[in-house]
């Protein structure tokens, strides 16, 4: 298959595939420089169920513009019985499924277990090289492994669900610490006034770096809501442009991007040779460290 | 032989709002490996041709109840050939009788499923197109 195409659409496409299908070797052969991060990135995380998806489709219907082409990359499990998945948050970016100016692509998690896919970091990057202004991660909400979002995107966004009690406190150390806003969504709820309240005394909280995270609630009805959103997110680009250490988040990434490239070669190799999962624990670390030196790349 | 890797949209064009069927077999080819994309109800051939092209799925399965299997088969042939994705396999399952069959196929479906079928056979027989 070609990814060459007389339709653009296509070839971008077909581009996404090849990076998303690469395994660790084709990853690192496709390397290119680092691209100077131009695109701004947004994530929207937060439990199964909560709204990301749709609150995703309003928020890309009030970004985008002739000028401003917004891409969404929209995360969903993969079975691990069966390896398959259903990709199903298109089905709520109906609305925006049809404009040119956004392209939305649903990826499955395969072996990541952080929330995100295998190639994430590389999939943003070939977005950021088709023209794309901004990019919308939809991460798969599993809850507090999520917060590995944080370091690939420029803004969390976290969507909560008014009465997710007992899901706040088994996020209270991960991903509820690090968001850049909160939203309560489905507003018109009972608890959501509650909910907001109680998310309020998290975010004062959090206010170490100089940005005071606000609480936004929406709901189907109140277009406001999802306006005070969309400000938000560019004053937190703002602030952040102004603040933050390029240096230090272009590091994070590396890091990221590095660690899960070494862990899939670790996942490889034991599935190439799974005799070497009947060594001792120091035995199998050696030998996988022997197998991931590149001179014995073929092992 | 399986499905791991192989990306289907499954679509429901036209204005029969039954998707049971639908919903089945996009578990049952999920469970088979692929990862799979549902559309939605009613969604115009245009539509499901353009979804087609910027999930690069490997195949796409309509499902058609309402009897214009001829007419939705060829346009959405017709839509993806007009974006240069003539390529991507097209399935088509439904009550669809089988006196229409050869006609679909010279439109381009590349396999047909009827409810009498059991399910898999219908993923052996995708997975055997796709495999191919």
């Amino acid at each position: 298959m070609s990814e060459t195409s007389s339709n653009p659409r296509r070839a971008l496409s077909r581009a996404l595939s090849r990076i998303a299908n690469a395994d660790v070797a084709e990853t690192l052969a496709q390397q290119g420089a680092v691209p100077t991060p131009e695109m701004s990135r947004i994530g929207v995380t937060g439990a199964p169920g909560a709204g990301k998806s749709t609150l995703i489709a309003r928020l890309a219907k009030l970004r985008k513009g002739e000028d401003h082409k917004i891409a969404v990359l929209a995360i969903d499990p993969t079975s691990p019985v069966s390896k398959g998945s259903i990709l199903g948050d298109r089905i709520r970016m109906d609305a925006i499924a049809d404009d040119p100016n956004i392209f939305i692509r649903s990826i499955p998690s395969r072996r990541s277990h952080d929330g995100l896919a295998d190639n994430t970091a590389d999939l943003l990057a070939a977005m950021e090289g088709h023209g794309f202004d901004e990019v919308i991660l939809e991460s798969v909400g599993v809850g507090q492994a999520e917060y590995t979002i944080r370091t690939l995107v420029d803004t969390v966004v976290l969507v909560l669900l008014p009465e997710s009690g007992d899901a706040i406190q088994a996020m209270k150390a991960g991903i509820l610490e690090m968001a850049d806003i909160y939203v309560v969504s489905k507003a018109d709820l009972p608890g959501a006034e509650l909910m907001v309240a109680e998310i309020q005394q998290v975010a004062e909280r959090q206010t170490a770096d100089g940005w005071a995270p606000p609480v936004i609630s929406t709901s189907r009805n109140d277009l406001e809501g999802f306006a005070r959103l969309d400000a938000a997110i560019s004053a937190h680009a703002k602030w952040r442009k102004a603040r933050m250490d390029e240096t230090a988040t272009q590091r994070a990434r590396a890091r990221y991007q590095a660690q899960g490239l070494i862990a899939r070669r670790i996942d490889e190799i034991m599935e190439a040779d799974n005799s070497l999962l009947d060594l001792d624990p120091r035995g199998l670390f050696d030998a996988l460290i022997a197998k991931l030196n590149p001179s014995r790349r073929d092992a | 032989m399986s499905l791991n890797g192989k990306r289907i949209l499954i679509a429901k064009p036209g204005l029969d709002g039954h998707d049971v069927g639908a919903k089945i077999i996009a578990l049952a080819l999920r469970d088979a490996g692929a990862d799979v994309i549902y559309t939605g109800l009613r969604r115009s051939p245009d539509y499901i041709a353009r979804v087609a092209v910027d999930e690069d799925v490997d195949a796409v399965g309509l499902s058609i109840l309402s009897g214009s299997h001829k007419e939705l088969v060829e346009e959405t042939a017709r839509c993806l050939a007009e974006l240069d994705a003539g390529d991507i396999h097209l399935f088509v399952g439904g009550t669809i009788p089988s006196e229409d069959h050869d006609e679909l196929r010279q439109a381009g479906a590349r396999g047909i499923f009827t409810a009498e079928m059991d399910l898999d056979e219908v993923v052996a027989a995708v997975e055997a197109d796709l495999n191919a």
